[in-house]
């Protein structure tokens, strides 16, 4: 039956948005502490090179410097940025590389972290920045993951031969790939790699840290996963105990999955340490940028069977990520590219094997679509080859092809419980015109600006259990007026989920959405949670805000069933009220209920209050399928997205304007990814190239096209009032449908990314 | 480094200052007076978050020598909402959901004042035009681009400029 639903699935205000509307809201980069020093770092000019001598003694003596650390003071334990590794299982946390330390003892990329100052003022630290003297001895550097596995290439980690930092086999590999292509009537191969997007959160990374007189830190800082930073600082970085860390989360500029990995909290951390003071490490564009956290570029080549009937018969994947200098999210996001890409069709035959490799390049890292974007752009085009090869429409082709409800799932092994895709694809086809604008296979157009029309679909966990360790843990409490507190810990990186989780407190609880403040930001105060990435907030933490719900619900009855004399289960709330649902006079308010538990002389008092925990153990997929209509300038390559239709599975939108707010935003992304933003570093010097919004172009207002949005709902078994995932699925699709309506348009493919003009036109000439 | 003494007018308020010459507005306006819905997120004048008003006129705080300021009307995001009331491109913003992360909301906000008291019944496209300097990396601009059409229609109907 459809319960009746009085708060959720409307498009109601998020409470935390006028803030931002006024300036008044303050993030990390706007705070100070009394008393606090500046942070600033000093860079390697080198790709790779050794710290023969490195003197501080002059930039010491300058007046107002009050810490210059060098590799030579930082703690011995080597860790890895990524935080989101605390909440691996063992056997796959083993798989981490721990291969960094706060300040690196050799420099591996143009930009590597060589000594920190902190001053009164960035004027001061920048000046004794200048003083230090390091005496570097070059050494030779490689910049090509495949030149890095050569035999006698540099070794950029000792004991990393040929700079292979890890190597992945896919857990659901199955059956005989050779075999299944010998039985194909054709197979397919296609090799091309992503770009290292950059995040390009609008706020830059910075954090505050200050050690109080008891040996307690506080860090303030824009990361989408406090709690697990806190473990990772206590256990891998400082060696002290969590509760001796308090990690405070302002209004974050932007995430991205970008703050999934330490930027630089341990910097300042250790900078207060040393200076016994407060420091802000603040850093600019340009470092962002030649920095520590970009989308892993995957090289992939895939092979792929099919019967002349349209049958799939097997698929093989080789990647090869280049992780950077450093390892951080390389290894999780290739693993995650196959889960998601490998499980999405029926293929009864799978080989996948991933090499993570070092180069002396900037830090790759975890991006929104984490794996699934880069891993769509090659399979999406795969199956449009296959598609082509036996002749099938390839709408017809993907829905002959897509798992049904009852068969494995792809993220972990167990049956798919719910799947709207056929519905998705059906509607957003309809929606482009696709039967009347697919002109079919091998048609050449006319005129010098052709059109095209291409698709494409995915499916995305909405969290990743039984990978990670899916844990939330929320706090609810009445106040004296009936009003709710609610403590959550996601990262409201912008994304509204404060606004939808509220929205799920008050309909759990039946209270007004009025009456719900949220409090969150500052592990002291809330419970154990994960953070906010995987697509996962909505359902996890939603399912825990409900537990939670439930029991002050039941708190609530109970006491109002005694000032009523109506049966607990005879009574309702709705809107801030208990009533009994075959006599509605007979009401009580539960304000007066809240209040007098508190305030009350007779009795024990009780201030009504609940915990409640969700862990998920199944992934809940979402899936959405899009349809990009491109125009191509067949004389400058120029490639124009004219339309792009999206048909979500969400189960259930919780606040519908915030699921589209993610979609727009997400397309947006997808649309940089897929033609404008072209992260590059120099081959010869490996210097980054692209260091400010003027060279690396993000899409504008002018960039984007007419789009429509299809929300898809039906509510999944397991999903807070049936809500599934949808921060990240936005970018999926977008690469590689524009990729396949570019061969619709004019008969080429391009392998990576962005499409821009020059290859287009290199394409068109190879023709 | 000289210092020198400024007045900056800022959202109808003067202010005297001793500040170094080389200063620039926007570190002038977050750091010396706390005017922090002014953000700094490239510093190369190419992304607006630090966009301003001088004289009516839209101007690049991370660009813009704070001395160069003196005696002219600045307006930040903090003078769009004065007396508690927000400004109807404000509340346009928050009625569409045009704010996610609201980073560049700031200079979001007074790009399209700057455009609505130039051109009150902009088209689509001349929105689109207006706010292609101002980047943003959450929205998709989508529902920004209907919130300055709605605060236009909401201020022709009489709501204040």
């Amino acid at each position: 039956m459809e319960q009746e639903l009085s708060i959720v699935g409307k498009r109601l205000p998020r409470a935390d948005a006028p803030p931002r509307a006024t300036g008044a809201m303050q993030f990390s980069v706007d705070m100070t502490v009394p008393g606090m020093l500046t942070g600033r770092i000093l860079h390697s000019p080198y790709p790779h090179a050794r710290i023969k001598k490195i003197d501080t003694s002059q930039a010491k003596e300058v007046p107002g410097v009050e810490a210059v650390i060098t590799y030579q003071d930082v703690p011995k334990m080597p860790f890895t940025r990524s935080a989101m590794a605390e909440a691996l299982p063992s056997f796959a946390y083993e798989g981490e590389v721990l291969d960094q330390y706060i300040i690196s003892d050799k420099a591996r990329y143009i930009g590597d972290w060589i000594a920190a100052v902190a001053a009164v003022d960035v004027y001061t630290a920048e000046q004794a920045l200048d003083l230090i003297e390091v005496e570097y001895e070059q050494l030779p550097a490689v910049f090509d993951p495949f030149e890095a596995m050569k035999p006698g290439a540099p070794v950029i980690h000792e004991g990393k031969k040929k700079n292979i930092a890890g190597t992945i086999s896919h857990a659901f590999n199955c059956g005989d790939v050779d075999k299944a292509f010998k039985e194909s009537d054709f197979v397919v191969e296609f090799s091309g790699k992503n770009s290292r997007q950059k995040h390009c959160h609008l706020e830059p990374d910075s954090a505050i840290a200050f050690w109080d007189t008891n040996g307690r830190l506080t860090v303030i800082s824009p990361c989408q996963n406090a709690h697990l930073a806190k473990k990772a600082f206590a256990r891998r970085i400082f060696d002290m105990r969590e509760g001796d860390i308090r990690w405070i989360t302002p209004a974050v500029g932007g995430g991205f999955g970008a703050r999934l990995a330490f930027g630089v909290e341990p910097l300042a951390a250790f900078l207060a340490k040393v200076a016994c003071k407060p420091v802000k490490v603040i850093t600019t564009r340009e470092e962002d940028f030649a920095g520590w956290a970009a989308r892993t570029e995957q090289y992939q080549t895939m092979r792929i069977g099919v019967k002349k009937d349209g049958t799939l018969t097997g698929i093989e994947m080789r990647i090869v990520s280049d992780s950077g200098a450093y390892f951080s999210h390389s290894g999780t996001i290739t693993a995650v590219n196959m889960q998601h890409t490998l499980g999405l069709f029926r293929f009864p035959n799978v080989d996948a094997q991933a090499k993570i490799v070092y180069t002396n390049t900037p830090i790759a890292s975890g991006f929104r679509g984490y794996g699934n974007a880069e891993g769509s752009f090659i399979l999406q085009q795969c199956i449009d080859m296959l598609a082509e090869k036996v002749a099938m429409d390839p709408v017809e082709f993907r829905l002959k092809n897509i798992k049904k409800v009852g068969e494995p799932s792809f993220f972990i092994p167990v049956p798919l419980d719910h799947c709207q895709l056929e519905q998705c694809i059906r509607l957003a086809a309809g929606k482009i015109g696709w039967k009347k604008k697919w002109k079919g296979w091998g048609k050449e157009k006319p005129d010098r600006i052709k059109r095209g029309v291409g698709m494409s679909i995915m499916n995305h966990a909405s969290g990743a259990g039984g990978f990670l360790l899916e844990h939330s843990s929320v706090l609810i409490k009445l106040n004296e007026d009936g009003s709710a507190n609610l403590t959550v810990s996601p990262c409201e990186m912008g994304q509204g989920i404060l606004g939808a989780l509220s929205q799920i407190a008050a309909e759990s609880m039946g209270l007004c959405y009025e009456d719900i403040h949220v409090v969150t930001g500052d592990t002291d105060v809330t419970l154990f949670d994960i953070g906010s990435h995987a697509s996962r907030s909505t359902l996890v933490i939603g399912n825990a805000v409900i537990d939670a719900g439930n029991k002050i619900r039941k708190q609530l009855l109970d006491l109002a069933s005694k000032q009523l004399g109506v049966a607990a289960a005879e009574l309702d709330i709705k809107a801030g009220r208990v009533y009994a649902k075959s006599a509605m006079e007979k009401n009580i308010s539960v304000a007066r209920i809240a209040h007098d538990a508190i305030y009350n002389y007779m009795d024990k008092g009780a201030h009504i209050s609940a915990t409640g925990s969700f862990l998920s153990t199944s992934h809940n997929p979402n899936f959405q399928a899009a349809f990009a209509e491109i125009e191509v300038d067949t004389e400058t390559g120029v490639v124009k997205l004219l339309k792009y239709v999206v048909a979500h599975d969400i189960g259930r939108a919780i606040n519908p304007q915030s699921v589209e707010g993610q979609l727009e935003g997400g397309t947006a992304q997808g649309i940089g990814l897929a033609l404008t933003e072209d992260f590059m570093v120099d081959a010869v010097t490996g210097r980054t190239l692209t260091d400010s919004f003027a060279t690396y172009k993000i899409p504008s207002t002018l960039d984007m096209p007419e789009m429509d949005f299809i929300i898809v709902e039906d509510p999944a078994p397991k999903g807070p009032y049936g809500a599934k995932g949808v921060g990240e699925p936005g970018l999926v699709n977008v690469a590689p449908a524009v990729a396949n309506a570019l061969y619709d348009a004019v008969g080429v493919r391009i392998s990576t990314m962005p499409i821009s003009p020059e290859k287009v036109l290199a394409a068109l000439k190879g023709k | 480094m000289k210092k020198v003494v400024v007045v900056l007018k800022v959202n109808g308020k003067s202010y005297e200052l001793i500040i170094e010459s080389h200063m620039l507005l926007g570190d002038v306006l977050r750091d010396k007076l706390g005017l922090t819905g002014t953000k700094y997120a490239c510093g190369t004048g190419d992304c607006g978050a630090c966009l301003v008003l001088i004289d009516g006129k839209p101007a690049l705080s991370c660009l813009t020598l704070a001395v160069t300021a003196k005696d002219r009307d600045i307006l930040t995001i903090e003078g769009m909402s004065e007396g508690g009331n927000l400004h109807p491109i404000q509340q346009a913003f928050l009625d569409n959901g045009a704010i996610q992360c609201g980073y560049c909301t700031p200079g979001m906000v007074l790009s399209a004042k700057a455009l609505l008291d130039d051109n009150p019944a902009p088209s689509k496209g001349e929105v689109k035009e207006a706010l292609a300097s101002n980047l943003c990396r959450c929205t998709g601009y989508v529902k920004i681009v209907d919130a300055v059409l709605a605060a236009a229609k909401t201020m022709g109907k009489g709501g204040k400029s």
